[in-house]
């Protein structure tokens, strides 16, 4: 609208203008051209009416023209203008938006301020008009709120106490809606009496225009009566009351914490007012605020507002002022709690202790307001604590002179020491002690205290029965007096112009007299009392007991060096025994000494020594007596004899008279030569008797008990001595039983200790090495082996079953050992290790096994397997080789028969070597048996030269054979020609070619001598040994087949016969071979 | 034609080996008695010497020795024909230079091929 109004009023006001400049403009212009051409016309005047037309035609024209340019340029300007005045435009719209945002209440609104002319002032006054109405708005608002959130009711009243207004918390409270209270008068709201009080009061504050609590209780909605605190304060308007605010509060816990408040005030004052102690509670000034009735009691009238040290101390000024100590002064200064115990004086003049407690009361800041005393009377209680402590330091006193006496053994320590305690305790100033010298009547000070040597001098010797010292001596009685130098009783005396005021004077007694005096004295006046009078008396006595103790210890002492030399001597006596019955082997001659040196050190007439035997029968081992024979059987057992019994018992037993009754036998040579008492001592170790010595006297002997002890000590030497002797003896034998065992074996043994150190060996050992038994023990083993170069096997072989038996696993090696002797032998060694009872090893023991019999054994195997194997393979090759030809038809039919023959003969040649080796086999095992049969000698070498016919032509050899005196011979004959074969066979094979072979039969006692003799190859001497051993094969074995068993069968066979085969011969002449059989026919 | 001589104290295996290289068309010479063995050797120098190990008086290895101690001779391959089965027998056996070394049982026909083998590649 604005705009509008303003554009129209524009367009107006142009229009207006226009008009108002355009008339004019053109009328004032056809004025000035028309004068123009007047002007030009009056110089050149028109010639025609033409031209005067034309002129008329033109001003119309001319007017015709500046018209509409006018309203051009006008137009043109009015649109300048407008577009000039758009910003005014904007302001406006702005103004205008402000206006309406706040008419809708919205107050946040901010204009645009654009330029810098009067619309932007009037803007920015619009934009500060609208933030100071938000501002308050806001302020208005808020104040609202909080009267709406106030938890307490409040009321608005207005001049004629009427209601104008209440929150909300009104409402809540009391019941009341707010269209009901307002216009309520006010005292509508209260029962009669609390209108009464605040009519009154309201009169009276409204017109002094002060604010006023009350505390009423006002009638809710429900009709109850509510206690509350109603605040009350004027509105002021221009200096005058418009109204009134009052805020109520709920008064009902209020009441009710009052009342709590009351009730404990009330218990807190019968609390202390029972408090059987004076309580005050005091101000700063040190007036009394408060005294409950014990305090009460103790002044006349009420203390309360008066000043403390006015009715304590009745003085006009604070004590404490006069420098004494002050409880509530303390507590002030420090705000902390504060004892004390102070001494008065009481109204008779007697002491009273109160102990004061003072404790701080703070305000709300924290500060020390009032002090609470609390005064109690102690006197009871300090007295005793101070009896309790005298007693205590009496006591102590006490406790530590007795405890000196009883460790103490110095007098001059134990007197000293005792009179500074005795000082100490009863608080004197000195003192002395004197003794009495029993001899001289008189006594001497010898220990002093507190006075000068000068005095003591002065003083000199007392004589008994003279001055307090010297009457105490004779009498024994305790004198004190608390100040001598008044004291009537004494007339004369030393201490008396001395300055000693108290004075004590007290026995020092011993078991059955007086030693000594002690005295005491101090510079004042000392009022002994009865209690420190018997505490001195005991001290004296005690003191007198440790004296005559200390006599008695050194009079011990004396006694236990005497004691002590002796059983040095004792010891050394012992020692000597111990050190022989330790070292000899030969314990009969030891225990013989032994007991003789008992013997003479207890001067006994006889003594003996009797064992036990395992048949619990008593021997004699030894005596003194040297006549007697040793082992002799002296008690069978069940005879009741005096060593018997005191063994049984295990203790030593003396007898006075061995004798008198017939408690015990007694063997003659006892009986006999008159010993009278006897001491036997027995000897054991742990539960066993070992045996039991004796001592004899001709006459009574009393034995003491270090004695007996010493006698104790040495029987159980003796025992051990006589088990270990024993034990030895019997380890001896078992030792000797082992070591023949270990001699005798063939195997080297060596024994070794843990560091391969010899220590035995054996006879075979011995052998072995060439090396006995005393040179090679502490050797190494290996140095024992060293003679030869070829044993570093045998080294080798030992170190290692050592080093395994020591680590306790036990080994062997085989391996070859050159003996001294130069031998080869073929031994095993065997490491076993020694190990002791817990399982350690102590040493090694070693085995040296010779087996070379095995291994010659072995070898003979091995080579008979090959031999076999050879045997068997020659006539395998013309069986297989042949066959192999017949079938691939190598041959024509001729040569196959040939070739059938021998393969036929060489199975046949199999056969019998299997039947050989079954024969030996058979005999071997013993299941072969003889079938014995009269045989004709000459038949049988008939037979025999038949057979070996073609072997013969082979070498161009004869055999000759001869018999001689015997006919028949009974034997079993398939055997014997087997031998007879075999050995003529061997004479043939290892001979020449045309060796001669003589066979003679001989008769013999009751048997055959058959010899088969050759002039062949001989048999080395090596080969000699081993001929009839099992598949031995000699020299010629290399060249001849043969199985090794030939000779070995013909020697069983002659040994199943029950003969011999006797075999010589010499290398390179010949072999004579000779069988002897038994006649079977005649066994 | 390849002279073979072999030498054993068996006679039938002599006869055997004969037969079986006189089939194969070698000219065979037999010796039994070892201790003329070198001299037959010398006088016939063959081609191949087929020996046994164990035989009376001079043994197969001896034979064998001599024979490659002998310059003339040494060249000659031999046989080693022999029962001892053990490996030691048959490295000495190759000690002292056999070349065949052929355990007892043997195979005739195994004999000849080896025989033919050794011959034709000293032909060779």
């Amino acid at each position: 609208m604005v705009r509008t109004k303003i554009i129209y009023r524009l367009i107006v006001m142009f229009l207006v203008f226009a008009a108002m400049i355009t008339i004019p403009l053109t009328f004032t212009v056809i004025t000035q051209v028309n004068k123009m051409i007047a002007e030009e016309e009056a110089m050149r005047p028109p010639s025609d009416r033409e031209y005067e037309n034309m002129h008329h035609v033109f001003s119309s024209r001319l007017l015709g023209q500046i018209i509409p340019y006018s309203f051009y340029i006008l137009i043109m300007a009015l649109m300048l203008s407008i577009f000039l005045s758009r910003k005014m435009l904007i302001s406006l719209k702005e103004l205008q938006r402000g206006a309406k945002s706040i008419r809708e209440g919205n107050l946040d609104v901010v204009l645009r301020i654009s330029g810098d002319d009067e619309l932007a002032a009037v803007t920015r006054a619009f934009n500060e008009m609208a933030a100071s109405l938000k501002e308050k708005t806001l302020d208005l608002q808020k104040k609202n709120t909080y009267v709406d959130a106030m938890l307490d009711p409040l009321w608005v009243v207005d001049e004629m106490n009427r209601v104008a207004d209440v929150n909300p918390a009104f409402v809540r409270l009391f019941g009341y809606s707010r269209e009901e209270v307002i216009g309520a008068s006010v005292y509508d709201f209260f029962d009669e009496q609390n209108v009464g009080i605040i009519r009154n009061q309201l009169l009276e504050r409204t017109e002094r225009k002060i604010a006023s609590t009350y505390e009423v209780s006002i009638i809710t909605r429900e009709g109850t009566s509510m206690p509350v605190l109603l605040s009350g304060s004027p509105i002021l308007e221009e200096g005058r009351v418009s109204g009134k605010i009052g805020i109520f509060k709920d008064f009902r816990e209020q009441q009710g914490f009052r009342r709590e408040v009351e009730q404990s005030r009330d218990y807190v004052e019968t609390v202390v007012n029972s408090i059987e102690d004076q309580l005050l509670v005091i101000d700063k000034e040190y007036r009394i605020v408060t005294a409950n009735r014990r305090a009460l009691e103790h002044v006349s009238g009420s203390p309360v507002g008066q000043y403390c040290y006015l009715v304590s101390h009745d003085m006009n000024k604070p004590c404490w002022a006069d420098g004494h100590e002050c409880p509530a002064q303390s507590v002030f200064l420090t705000g902390k709690n504060f004892r004390t115990t102070h001494q008065h004086t009481g109204s008779g003049g007697e002491r009273r202790f109160h102990e004061i407690v003072a404790t701080p009361i703070r305000d709300a800041a924290g500060n020390v307001s009032q002090v609470i005393e609390l005064i109690r009377d102690v006197t009871d209680r300090i007295s005793h604590e101070e009896e309790i402590f005298r007693k205590n330091r009496e006591l102590v006193a006490l406790n530590s002179i007795s405890g000196l006496l009883s460790r103490s053994l110095r007098a001059d320590e134990i007197f000293m020491n005792v009179l500074d305690r005795m000082i100490e305790m009863i608080k004197m100033d000195g003192g002395g002690i004197f003794f009495i010298d029993e001899l001289k009547r008189d006594m001497v000070c010898q220990y002093h205290r507190g006075i000068s040597e000068e005095y003591i001098r002065m003083m000199g010797r007392i004589r008994m029965g003279e001055d307090i010292p010297g009457k105490v001596a004779v009498t024994g009685q305790i004198m004190t007096t608390s100040d001598i130098s008044k004291d009537t009783r004494i007339e004369r005396s030393l201490m008396k112009h001395s300055g000693m005021k108290g004075y004590c004077c007290l026995p020092v007694r011993g078991k059955e007299r007086i030693i000594g005096v002690f005295c005491l004295f101090s510079f004042k006046p000392h009022y002994f009392t009865e209690e420190e009078e018997s505490i001195l008396n005991s001290i004296g006595e005690m003191t007198g007991i440790a004296l005559e103790n200390i006599k008695l210890y050194e009079k011990m002492r004396d006694m236990y060096e005497q004691q002590r030399k002796r059983r040095d001597d004792e010891h050394g006596q012992l020692l000597a025994l111990t050190t022989k019955l330790g070292s000899a082997v030969d314990l009969r001659y030891v225990i013989g000494s032994v007991l003789e040196l008992i013997r003479n050190m207890f001067n006994a007439d006889f003594s003996w020594l009797l064992v036990r035997d395992s048949g619990d029968n008593y021997r004699l081992r030894a005596s003194s007596s040297s006549t007697d024979l040793e082992d002799r059987m002296l008690y069978p057992r069940g005879v009741s004899s005096l060593e018997g019994y005191t063994a049984d018992k295990r203790t030593p037993t003396v007898i006075a008279d061995i004798r008198a009754g017939s408690r015990f036998y007694v063997p003659d040579e006892i009986g006999s030569l008159g010993y009278q008492s006897a001491l036997a001592v027995p000897m054991h170790i742990g539960e066993k008797t070992v045996g039991v010595f004796t001592l004899y006297y001709r006459r009574t002997r009393d034995f003491r008990d270090e004695e007996l002890h010493f006698l104790r000590i040495i029987a159980n030497m003796l025992a051990v001595s006589l088990e270990r002797y024993d034990s030895y003896v019997r380890s001896i034998s078992e030792k000797g039983i082992a070591t023949t065992i270990i001699q005798s074996v063939v195997d080297g043994i060596v024994t070794v200790d843990t560091q391969g150190r010899i220590i035995a060996i054996n006879r075979a050992f011995e052998e072995m090495t060439a090396m006995s038994a005393d040179e090679a023990v502490g050797l190494t083993v290996c140095d024992a082996l060293r003679y030869t170069r070829e044993n570093l096997d045998l080294r080798i072989a030992f170190g290692e079953c050592l080093e395994s038996a020591l680590s306790g696993e036990s080994i062997n090696r085989g391996v070859l050992m050159t003996t001294a002797a130069g031998a080869q032998l073929s031994v095993l060694i065997t490491g076993t290790p020694v190990l002791d009872a817990g399982g350690a090893v102590t040493g090694v023991v070693c085995l040296i096994r010779d087996i070379s019999r095995e291994k010659e054994i072995d070898r003979m195997k091995t080579d008979i397997i090959r031999s076999v194997s050879h045997e068997f393979r020659t006539p395998l090759s013309a069986i297989v080789g042949m066959t192999e030809m017949i079938l691939e038809g190598d041959l024509d039919a001729q040569k196959d028969k040939l070739y059938l023959q021998t393969i036929l003969s060489e199975g046949m040649r199999l056969s019998d070597m299997v039947s050989d080796l079954l024969s030996i086999a058979r005999i071997e095992s013993g299941m072969e048996t003889l079938r014995p049969e009269v045989l004709d000698v000459a038949a049988i070498f008939e037979e025999l030269q038949v057979s070996l016919e073609s072997s013969c032509k082979k070498k161009n050899a004869s055999i000759r054979c001869e018999v001689q005196g015997i006919k028949t011979f009974t034997a079993d004959g398939s055997k014997l020609k087997q031998v007879l074969l075999n050995v003529i066979d061997n004479s043939l094979m290892y001979s020449d070619s045309g060796c001669l072979v003589a066979v003679t039969a001989k008769k013999s006692d009751n048997g055959i001598v058959i010899t088969v003799k050759d002039n062949g190859w001989g048999i080395s001497a090596e080969d000699m040994p081993h001929l009839k051993e099992r598949f031995y094969r000699g020299r010629h074995g290399e060249k001849i087949k043969g199985t090794g068993l030939g000779l070995f069968l013909c020697n069983e066979i002659i040994r199943l016969h029950g003969g011999t085969m006797d075999i010589r011969s010499t290398f390179g002449t010949g072999t004579e071979v000779t069988l002897y059989l038994p006649d079977r026919g005649t066994l | 034609m390849s002279k073979v001589i072999v030498i054993d104290d068996e006679p039938f295996i002599l006869m055997m080996i004969e037969d079986k290289l006189k089939k194969a068309a070698l000219e065979v010479v037999t010796i039994r008695e070892s201790s003329t063995a070198m001299e037959v050797i010398r006088r016939e120098l063959p081609d191949l010497v087929i020996l046994d190990w164990m035989m009376p008086e001079v043994s197969g290895i001896d034979i064998c020795r001599m024979l490659k101690q002998d310059e003339t001779l040494k060249q000659i391959p031999v046989f080693m024909l022999t029962a001892k089965g053990q490996d030691a027998d048959e490295q000495l056996g190759r000690q002292i230079g056999v070349e065949r070394y052929i355990t007892k049982p043997f195979s005739p026909k195994m004999l000849l091929e080896m025989v033919q083998e050794t011959l034709g590649n000293d032909k060779s």
